[in-house]
C-alpha cells in the first residue's frame, strides 16, 4: 500500500537520475526502471505511459549520506517494466532534461510462439507466454503456466482420410486464468471437424508440476496433397509473473499463487499458446486400381446386408439393408446399391449414420433401399459392393456381401377367378393361387355350409361366364356396333331424302308440262285449220281452267270483270294478253270478224306461260 | 323395286354388323358371377374380408340383381366395420338385368329404331312401290318408341356401372394412403382392409385413390381394382 502511495503525483523536488537496466531483454522478461531524486519523498512522480509496456511500482528506497558534515538524502522508486509484445520502446525523460530511454524486447526464443510471429494471421493476436521447458513432447510457456499439445498420426495420411487428433490444453492450476475459446488450427491446409464440444479434464503431473489437461477429440481432414507444417493453438489468459526470473526466486519459495498476486508477483495477460509446429506429409489417393464405384471413402469399413422379409408377395415393398461398419471418413462413404435389377423395380436409397465414438470416425451406416418384386418365385438379389482405400494397405479394397434369398408369391391384387383354388380349402387356402373359374367350378358343386349363419350358402354355377367383367355394352367390339349402324342408317336416310326431294320436283314439272300441252292441243289444231274462232274458244277454254284452278275457283264462276280485277291485283305482266284473248273470242264468236292476219304462235305462247304458272 | 333393294342392303349391313358382337362375346369366357360369388364366400370364411369384397363386387358386376351377392357383400362389409353404399332409386330402376342382357337390349332397341327410319323413308309410297301400308304405320311408330326406350335403358345402365369400373378395394389391414407416390411419402390415412374406393390415376406402382372426400396415393400391392387391367 505503501508503494502505492508513492505512485501518486506530487510536485516537489525534480527527478535527477532515471536508469533503466537491462536495456534489452526478451518477451516474457521484465526490465527495471529506477528513478532517483534527492530529498525524502517522490510522491510528485508520474508514471510514464508506452503502449506495449506495463509500469508497474514494485518498491522505494531511501538513502542518505553525510559529507563533509552535510547531509545528503535521495530517495529512489524502482518500476518493473513489463514488454506484451516484442519491439523497440522509447521511454520518454521524465524531466524535460532528461534523454528518453530505449528498451529493446526481442521475440520469444524459447517456446513454441516463433510460429505467431510468421503467421500474418496472428498478428492481431495477444502475445505469446514467453517459451519454457519441453520434455515428454509437452513444450509449457516461459513461467510454465500452461501447454497445448496436439497427437498425430506417426505416419503419411491421405487426402480425405479423417484423421483422429487430441488436443491437450494444460493449465497449471492457479496461473491460468481463464480458457477463452477452443483450439484452432493454423493454416488453412487441414480442417478441424467434429471437435467436442465438452473436453475431457485430468489432472496431471507434468515435470513434477500440477496440472489441469484439457483434451478435445477431433478429426483432423487434409484436403489436398503436400508436406505440411501443422500446429494448433489456444487462446488463455495467464497470470503472468512481473519479476524476472532471476529475482522471482521468492516467487518460487512462495509457491501458492494467492500467495504470489497477494505480494503482486503476477498480472493477468491474454496469450495464445501455440502448440510445436509438428510436419504431416498429405498423398494424393492413387489413381491406379481405382473401383469405378468408388466414392471417396478412406479407412478400414466391412459390409453386411439383410432383407426386411424373406418372403413377399409381388408389389410389396421390401427394405434392403447394407451396413458399412468400420472405421473412417464416413461422410465420404456412399453407395447407390442396386440399380437396375431384372424383375425388381428399385428406389433410390436412404441412409443413416450411427457412430460409436465422439467424433464420428468409427460407427456403423445403414443404407435402405426399397425395392418391389415384379415377378413372383424365387429370387437372388446381386452381391451389393462398396469400394474404399485402406490408408494401412495402400491399396483400393472391394468389400462384398450377397443379400438373402426371398420368395415371392404373386399379389394379392391378382387374385382372379378360383383363388383359393378349392372353396372347401377354407382358411387355409393360399389366396393369389392363379386358376380359372373352371377350377372352382367342382368345388360350387358340394357348396359348404357357410361359417356364418348370416350369411348366404354358394351357388351352384349354372349361370354363362363372361371373357370380361366390362359390360358387354362398353366393349369396343361391341360398341362399334350401333356407332356404325347408326351412321349408316343416318347415311343411307340422307341419301335417300336428297333422291326423294330431286324426283318429286323433276315429276312436278313432267306433269305440269303434260297438262299445259293437253289443253294446248285444240289451239294447235285450230291454228294448223286456220279457224281463228277455235283458236280462240279452246284458248278460253284453257286459260280459264288455268286461272280457275289458280284462283281456286270454279271455271263457270269467272266472269270478265272478275278476270281483270284479279289478273290487275296478281299483277300479271300478260294480263293484257289474256284479256285480248278473251275480247277476240268474243269478237270471232259474237261479231262474225274474220281474224286472218292472226299471230297464233303469239297468242298460244301467252296461253302456254299462264297455263304452266297455274300447275 | 329400288326400295326394296335398298331396305334388303340396309338389313343386311346391320345383320352382319350384329355378328361382331356374337363374336366378341363367343371368346373364352373365364369370369362366373357364380364363381366369383363362391369365391367371395371363401374368403369371408378364411377371414380374408379385402378379397371377399373384391369378388363380391366382381360377381355384382356380372350379376347385379342376384340378392344372395347384395347380402353377404352388405354382410362382409358390416363385419369388417366398413362403410356401405346404398343404390339410389335411379341405380335400382336401371339395373333390372346384367349387363349382358342389357347389351343385346340395347342392340336390339337399335335395331329397331333402324328399321323404324327405314320404314318411315319408304312411308309416301304405296305398298307396291315399297312403301308401308298406311294401316301398319302405328307399328313403325310403336317400334321406334320401344327402340328408344330400351337403347335408353342401357345408356342409363351404362352411366350406373360406369363408377364401378374404376373402384378397387383395399386388401391389407391398415393400408396407408400417402402424400406421394414413393414408399417413403409421409402418411395421410390409413384405410382398413375391405373399404372400396375409387381410383384415378396411377403411378410407378401406386394408385391414387379417393375415399370419402379424402385422396392419396396407396401401393398397388395393396389394393385391387374391380375390373382387372
Amino acid at each position: 500500500m505503501g508503494l502505492c502511495a508513492v505512485a501518486r503525483a506530487v510536485a516537489a523536488p525534480p527527478p535527477v537520475n532515471v536508469t533503466l537496466e537491462p536495456r534489452q531483454i526478451s518477451l516474457g522478461e521484465t526490465a527495471q526502471l529506477t528513478i532517483t531524486s534527492e530529498g525524502m519523498g517522490m510522491d510528485g512522480i508520474t508514471l510514464p505511459q508506452v503502449a506495449g509496456l506495463e509500469f508497474r511500482v514494485v518498491g522505494q528506497s531511501r538513502r542518505v549520506e553525510i559529507i563533509n558534515g552535510a547531509t545528503l538524502a535521495t530517495t529512489s522508486v524502482i518500476l518493473r517494466v513489463t514488454p506484451e509484445t516484442a519491439g523497440i520502446f522509447t521511454i520518454p525523460g521524465m524531466t524535460p532534461n532528461s534523454q528518453p530511454l530505449v528498451l529493446r524486447v526481442n521475440p520469444d526464443n524459447g517456446s513454441g510462439s516463433a510460429s505467431q510471429y510468421n503467421n500474418p494471421n496472428l498478428a492481431n493476436r495477444p502475445p505469446l507466454a514467453a517459451g519454457g521447458s519441453s520434455t515428454n513432447g509437452i513444450r509449457t510457456t516461459a513461467d510454465g503456466a500452461a501447454f497445448v499439445r496436439m497427437n498425430l498420426p506417426k505416419r503419411d495420411v491421405y487426402v480425405g482420410e479423417s484423421i483422429p487428433v487430441d488436443i491437450e490444453v494444460g493449465m497449471r492450476a492457479g496461473f491460468v486464468q481463464s480458457l477463452n475459446g477452443l483450439p484452432t488450427l493454423t493454416g488453412n491446409d487441414f480442417t478441424l471437424n467434429n471437435l467436442s464440444r465438452k473436453p475431457e479434464r485430468v489432472e496431471k503431473l507434468v515435470d513434477g508440476k500440477p496440472f489441469t489437461v484439457l483434451t478435445w477429440h477431433s478429426v483432423l481432414a487434409p484436403v489436398k496433397p503436400g508436406t505440411f507444417t501443422l500446429s494448433v493453438q489456444s487462446p488463455l489468459t495467464i497470470r503472468v509473473r512481473t519479476r524476472a526470473a532471476r529475482d522471482s526466486l521468492i516467487d518460487d519459495l512462495l509457491g501458492d499463487p494467492f500467495m504470489q498476486n497477494f505480494f503482486g508477483a503476477t498480472v493477468a495477460k491474454d496469450v495464445t499458446v501455440s502448440s510445436p509446429p509438428e510436419d504431416l506429409k498429405v498423398l494424393a489417393l492413387p489413381t491406379e486400381g481405382r473401383p469405378t464405384d468408388f466414392s471417396g471413402a478412406v479407412g478400414s469399413f466391412k459390409i453386411a446386408s439383410d432383407l426386411s422379409a424373406t418372403t413377399a408377395a409381388v408389389g410389396d415393398p421390401l427394405t434392403l439393408r447394407l451396413h458399412v461398419t468400420g472405421t473412417g471418413n464416413f461422410d465420404r462413404v456412399d453407395t447407390p446399391m442396386l440399380e437396375h435389377v431384372e424383375h425388381w423395380k428399385t428406389y433410390p436409397p436412404k441412409s443413416s449414420f450411427k457412430e460409436s465414438d465422439a467424433i464420428g470416425v468409427k460407427g456403423e451406416k445403414t443404407f435402405e433401399q426399397p425395392l418391389i418384386a415384379s415377378h413372383p418365385g424365387p429370387q437372388t438379389l446381386p452381391d451389393l459392393t462398396f469400394s474404399y482405400f485402406d490408408p494401412e494397405t495402400r491399396r483400393y479394397e472391394t468389400a462384398r456381401t450377397a443379400p438373402p434369398p426371398v420368395t415371392i408369391a404373386p399379389a394379392l391384387a391378382d387374385a382372379t377367378p378360383g383363388a383359393p383354388s378349392s372353396a372347401t380349402a377354407g382358411a387355409s387356402a393360399t389366396p393369389g393361387s392363379p386358376t380359372t373359374a373352371a377350377a372352382a367350378r367342382p368345388a360350387a358343386a358340394v357348396p359348404p355350409e357357410p361359417s356364418s349363419p348370416e350369411m348366404r350358402p354358394d351357388h351352384a354355377i349354372t349361370a354363362g361366364a363372361a371373357t370380361s367383367l366390362v359390360p358387354l355394352y362398353l366393349r369396343p367390339t361391341f360398341l362399334a356396333v350401333p356407332l356404325l349402324a347408326l351412321a349408316f342408317a343416318g347415311g343411307w336416310f340422307g341419301m335417300r331424302h336428297r333422291g326423294a326431294s330431286l324426283g318429286i320436283s323433276r315429276g312436278r314439272n313432267r306433269r305440269s308440262e303434260a297438262s299445259a300441252n293437253r289443253l294446248l292441243q285444240p289451239m294447235r289444231a285450230a291454228a294448223r285449220a286456220g279457224d281463228a274462232a277455235a283458236f280462240f274458244t279452246a284458248a278460253c277454254i284453257a286459260l280459264r281452267e288455268a286461272l280457275a284452278a289458280r284462283w281456286q275457283l270454279a271455271p263457270e264462276q269467272l266472269t270478265a270483270d272478275d278476270l281483270a280485277a284479279r289478273l290487275a291485283a296478281d299483277a300479271n305482266p300478260d294480263a293484257a294478253g289474256v284479256l285480248e284473248i278473251f275480247a277476240l273470242a268474243d269478237e270471232a264468236k259474237y261479231a262474225g270478224r274474220d281474224l286472218k292476219s292472226i299471230d297464233y304462235d303469239r297468242w298460244t305462247q301467252v296461253v302456254r306461260s299462264q297455263l304452266l304458272e297455274a300447275t | 323395286m329400288r326400295a326394296h333393294r335398298d331396305t334388303r342392303i340396309l338389313l343386311s349391313v346391320l345383320a352382319l354388323l350384329s355378328l361382331g358382337p356374337v363374336v366378341a362375346h363367343a371368346a373364352p369366357a373365364p369370369y362366373s358371377a357364380d364363381g366369383l360369388y363362391n369365391l367371395a364366400n371363401s374368403y369371408a370364411r378364411a377371414g380374408k374380408p379385402g378379397l371377399a369384397v373384391l369378388n363380391y363386387e366382381r360377381a355384382r358386376l356380372l350379376a347385379p340383381t342376384d340378392p344372395d351377392i347384395e347380402a353377404n357383400l352388405r354382410q362382409v362389409q358390416k363385419s369388417a366395420k366398413v362403410p356401405q353404399a346404398t343404390p339410389s332409386a335411379f341405380e335400382r330402376a336401371v339395373t333390372i338385368a346384367g349387363p349382358t342382357t342389357l347389351s343385346w337390349t340395347g342392340l336390339g332397341g337399335i335395331l329397331l329404331l333402324g328399321a323404324s327410319l327405314v320404314a318411315g323413308t319408304s312411308a309416301g309410297r304405296s305398298a307396291s312401290a315399297g312403301g308401308i301400308p298406311s294401316r301398319y304405320r302405328w307399328l313403325r311408330r310403336l317400334s321406334a318408341v320401344l327402340g328408344l326406350a330400351l337403347s335408353g335403358l342401357t345408356v342409363c345402365n351404362a352411366v350406373v356401372v360406369w363408377p364401378q369400373l374404376h373402384q378397387a378395394v383395399i386388401l391389407t389391414p391398415a393400408t396407408p394412403v400417402r402424400v406421394a407416390p414413393v414408399p417413403m411419402g409421409d402418411p395421410l390415412f390409413v384405410l382398413p382392409e375391405a373399404e372400396t374406393v375409387t381410383m384415378t390415376a396411377e403411378h410407378e406402382g401406386f394408385v391414387l385413390i379417393h375415399s370419402h372426400g379424402r385422396s392419396g396415393w396407396v401401393a398397388a400391392a395393396n389394393i385391387a381394382p374391380v375390373v382387372p387391367h
